[in-house]
């Protein structure tokens, strides 16, 4: 049997807490935003869900130099399955670095496309600031344009939650949740990594906001 | 609700030396385990009949969440997105990296007087894996590479992308700090909450909904965290 770490009472508390939590909100699924909105994205919920356009999470930092950006979506999915590139999903990384801070002054979007007939994906990205144009390769490759660095491809799902524990929780009544235990752990998704100098996006004192936003060609499946 | 958790845990509270921890309930797989070690159980005594008590999460709302510069919990929930505040050091709430802990912050956050408890009292502990499962490059991409195997794409040129405008597609999903839409946001609200902006966030548009789930939270968890030995924001009414 695995060892788990010794915790305090208090630390069982708090992970029965934690389920409950979970479960008054009727949610299914606590994660990030993996498989939400359920009636769209969760197989559980939607006999067609829309796996490439479903958000897990979105990242953003900055660095003495830089602001990073990364979008993950289409996850946790098991190890032996592929990249998800959809060419009728448009993903918007939205920006604000200007009041209010709720208007995207910097849309950066992402489109993948396809070379005819082949298993092969490319990636365009497009509203980048200080990029003539749009950054545009292949997927699983580092794209380096006017000083801003773009990677999609295939990668192992970086958030980590028991989310077993959270389930056998709330099926059981028995205190489950394991902090040794990750259900996200041996799982992949897709994403974008985008990294900008931070002079593009840095606009004096202003906070700066970003939200993702993934929408598809044709209306919901 | 309030009810099968709590009573659940008081009967634990009621029967369990406080040494017990939770690796040796985790491991038992169920309730009726073997009295653990070290036990001078005292006899259970019967829950009474929790008095349901209703709360009033506005002080949680309310509060500074500390090392934001002023930001309070509405503040960083209202409007969704990640903000970050590039005077100061990088990290979640202060936007997001790979490694942080959101949920067990997120969840410290909503729940707890963070004059008495700060945001990192749940990830202190942890209450959920504190880390990824692999080890995250310190430089770009920043994500590990996949695990296992896969049908990898061919290289290749001459890609055709879409040309269409963003009007023409229909928005399926949206997100900024995690965990908001999956665990505030109610099944009912769900879908128009995917379709909404930031800016219909800061209208108001869905702090009913926000609130109200917080309550409901709340009023089920109030005494629990209580009785774990900490103090929640919300208030009694």
């Amino acid at each position: 049997m695995k060892m788990k770490h010794a915790l305090p009472l208090t630390a069982g508390v708090m992970m029965a807490l934690a389920g409950g939590a979970l479960y008054v909100t009727g949610a299914g699924v606590i994660a990030a935003d993996h498989l939400d909105p359920p009636g769209r994205t969760s197989p559980a919920n939607d006999a067609t869900p829309d796996t490439a356009a479903d958000i897990a999470d979105i990242f953003a930092w900055h660095t003495a130099t830089d602001i990073n950006l990364v979008l993950t979506f289409a996850g946790p999915q098991a190890a032996d399955q592929p990249a998800v590139y959809d060419p009728d999903v448009l993903y918007t990384i939205n920006v604000s670095n200007a009041a209010p801070r709720t208007t995207p002054d910097i849309p950066v979007e992402v489109r993948f496309g396809q070379a005819s007939g082949s298993n092969s994906f490319g990636v365009q990205v497009s509203g980048l600031p200080g990029v003539t144009g749009t950054i545009e390769g292949a997927v699983e490759t580092d794209l380096v344009k006017d000083g801003v660095r773009v990677r999609t491809g295939l990668f192992d799902d970086p958030f980590f939650f028991d989310l077993q524990g959270f389930r056998d929780t709330l099926s059981t009544g028995t205190l489950s949740f394991d902090n040794q235990r990750d259900f996200f752990a041996g799982q992949n998704l897709t994403a974008i990594v985008i990294t900008i100098p931070r002079d593009r996006i840095e606009n004096g004192s202003n906070l700066v906001d970003v939200w993702a936003t993934t929408a598809r060609l044709g209306g919901q499946l | 609700m309030t009810t099968k958790f709590s009573r659940s845990l008081r009967g634990k509270l009621a029967t369990a030396p406080l040494i017990v921890t939770l690796g040796l309930l985790a491991a038992c797989g169920n309730d009726e385990m073997a009295a653990p070690p070290v036990v001078v159980a005292p006899t259970p005594t019967p829950s009474p009949t929790p008095t349901p008590t209703s709360f009033d999460v506005g002080p949680c709302l309310n509060q500074v969440v500390p090392g934001t510069g002023g930001v309070t919990v509405a503040g960083a929930v209202v409007p969704d997105t990640l903000t970050l505040n590039l005077a100061a050091d990088a990290g979640f709430p202060n936007g997001r990296l790979l490694a942080d802990p959101v949920i067990d912050v997120t969840l410290a956050v909503i729940f707890l007087d963070l004059s008495r408890n700060g945001p990192g009292t749940l990830a202190g502990l942890p209450l959920n894996p504190s880390a990824n499962d692999v080890p995250l490059p310190m430089g770009f991409p920043f994500l590990a590479p996949a695990q296992g195997t896969q049908v990898m794409t061919s290289p290749g040129s001459g890609f055709t992308f879409r040309t269409d405008a963003a009007s023409a597609y229909t928005r399926v999903d949206r997100m900024g700090m995690p965990a908001v839409s999956t665990a505030l946001i109610g099944s009912s609200q769900k879908n128009a909450y995917n379709d909404a902006d930031p800016v219909n966030d800061a209208d108001g548009d869905f702090v009913p909904e926000l609130t109200s789930q917080l309550t409901g939270l709340t009023n089920a968890l109030a005494d629990d965290l209580v009785a774990a030995g900490l103090t929640p924001c919300a208030r009694a009414m």
